[in-house]
């Protein structure tokens, strides 16, 4: 399915309002005998402005419904809402930010970014000026001219953020951006995320399977088990800005952890 | 290693084969023909007058022509072919026998047949050739297909990226280094055949000057036209390859002023 860029007619009266998933079904034909099912009727609100994460086991089907949003995988059942109409892919401003940075290696950081604007038919004009401004967003400005291949692997991912940023997307969709990065970079790079998320005030769904990371983040988070069922929906509560060794958050993590054990592992 | 050093060794190297050849040459004349024999038939093959003005120029010429016009033949049907080939998975499963098979018919075969059909001229060369290396840059570029990373295109796909843009920017830079790699092996495997087909079915080349001093067990001038072409090649590889592969693979990580930060 390509999604051509001048079909994509963002439509702004929605905007503002929350996108509700309803009962989103995914099923996969199985190879010889019938199928596997990896989203069972899932619910889920991204409300305008939130940091929203959605917590589960490694094959739980996460990515598959960033992959619904996206529109990169079509449901099998399900709708998406948007102040009572329904809405599709198209109709959303997303940004993407994969697992693994998925750059170009052999473009350099600013021509990543130039991929992403060309792609998404941003005039030629504007190009310089969200390659500055979406690079030194992420601490990246002197990089613009390097190659991916040289850069750490925080750094790879923070030139896909900023290729996310530089569409101007409404929405974020992160899938476990941080999970194969060493825990001091990891900090780090949630820290900067959060600051960008509030001066840019954007919303955030955030994939992830660990639950320190969920709390430290988000608004609000959804746990969905091994079987592609979303089973509970719960605040954070904590205000911001949060630290680490906050014991608030230590014993947040406990309690969900908890929910989230039993919900789990049955 | 830097670039005087490398340059030292790629002399001293020659310097040492000419070394021994020359020695080789003293010690068995009937195997090796000498060197200083060798060097007077290259002067003379190179001052001989002829069409186009020296009559090597036409001859190598001619083996160029037929060469080159076979390479570019089948770099775009064997690219073709391994893309298909590496997209498809009912055409995998139905056509990579024959490829194989393909592969396993020799080149000597290939000219003779050529010469049945077509006959005793050019045309048959412009046939044989790109039918012997076509399937070597097919081999090359299936492989090259079935390892386009399915990720990327995810990517693209997400942002939008039209066709243009996937082919260019995420489809041809991972086929790059199997272009490379084919254009190669077709070029070694290319000028062989080029070779068998001047010498037995043409009166003009490269391949056809070295039957004609073979019939007069003309050592020395056969080693001279070798010279001529491997020569030729080597300009080729390291004045035209090489330099463009280097220009072309700028990024990957283990060219010249790697940094890695952080
Ligand atoms: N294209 C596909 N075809 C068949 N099965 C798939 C496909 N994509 C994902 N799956 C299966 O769906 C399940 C959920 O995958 P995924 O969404 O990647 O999980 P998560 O991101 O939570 O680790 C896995 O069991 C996976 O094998
Ligand atoms: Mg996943």
């Amino acid at each position: 399915m390509m999604m051509a860029a001048e079909e994509r007619s963002v439509s702004s009266e929605t905007t503002g309002e929350t996108l509700e998933l309803r009962d989103i079904v995914k099923h996969y034909p199985r190879p010889g005998q019938g199928r596997i099912q990896v989203l069972d009727e899932v619910d889920l609100d991204v409300e305008s402005g939130a940091f929203v994460s959605l917590l589960g086991p490694s094959g739980c089907g996460k990515t598959t419904l960033m992959n619904v949003i996206s529109g990169l995988v079509e449901p099998t059942e399900g709708t998406m809402r948007r102040g009572g109409r329904d809405v599709t892919p198209n109709d959303l401003s997303l940004g993407y930010i994969f697992q693994e940075p998925r750059l170009l290696d052999w473009k350099t950081v600013a021509g990543n970014i130039e991929f992403a604007l060309e792609a998404r038919d941003v005039p030629e004009s504007e190009w310089d000026e969200r390659v500055t401004r979406y690079l030194e967003m992420v601490n990246l400005d002197t990089e613009g001219d390097n190659y991916p291949t040289r850069l750490s692997g925080g750094m790879k991912q923070r030139v896909a953020i900023a290729r996310a940023l530089a569409i101007e997307p409404e929405i974020i969709l992160m899938d476990e951006p941080f999970s194969s990065l060493d825990e001091i970079t990891a900090r780090d790079l949630r820290q900067e995320l959060l600051d960008i998320w509030q001066r840019e005030q954007k919303t955030i769904l955030f994939v992830t399977h660990d639950i320190n990371e969920a709390v430290f983040l988000s608004d609000y988070l959804y746990m969905m088990n091994s079987n592609g069922k979303m089973f509970a929906r719960r605040n954070i509560g904590i205000d911001r800005p949060r630290q680490y060794d906050d014991p608030e958050i230590a014993q947040r993590e406990a309690e969900l952890y908890r929910e989230f054990h039993e919900h789990v592992v049955e | 290693m830097n670039r005087t050093q490398r340059f030292g060794y790629g002399v001293a190297s020659i310097a040492t084969l000419l070394a021994i050849w020359y020695a080789g040459g003293i010690t068995y004349p009937e195997v090796l023909p000498g060197l200083p024999e060798t060097v007077d038939s290259l002067v003379t093959v190179l001052t001989t007058p002829g069409p186009y003005d020296h009559m090597f120029y036409f001859h190598v010429w001619k083996t160029i022509e037929m060469l080159f016009a076979s390479l570019i033949v089948s770099m775009i049907l064997g690219t073709l072919l391994g893309i298909a080939l590496g997209r498809s998975e009912t055409l995998e499963s139905t056509i990579s026998t024959w490829i194989y098979a393909w592969l396993a018919i020799p080149s000597l075969v290939i000219v003779f047949i050529s010469a049945i059909w077509i006959g005793f001229n050019a045309s048959s060369g412009f046939f044989a050739v790109p039918v012997v290396i076509t399937p070597f840059v097919a081999l090359n570029m299936w492989e090259g297909a079935r390892n386009l990373d399915s990720d990327l295109a995810e990517m693209a796909e997400f942002f939008g990226a039209d066709r243009v843009q996937m082919f260019t920017d995420i489809i041809v830079p991972q086929l790059a280094p199997f272009l490379f790699a084919s254009f190669r092996s077709a070029l070694s495997i290319g000028w062989k055949i080029t070779l068998l087909v001047e010498a037995f079915l043409l009166t003009r080349g490269v391949g056809f000057m070295f039957r004609r001093y073979f019939d007069q067990y003309d050592l020395p001038t056969m080693m001279s036209w070798l010279i001529i072409f491997v020569v030729f090649l080597i300009v080729v590889e390291y004045g035209v390859l090489a330099p463009l592969h280097e220009r072309v693979m700028r990024w990957r990580p283990d060219a010249e002023g790697v940094r890695v930060t952080e």
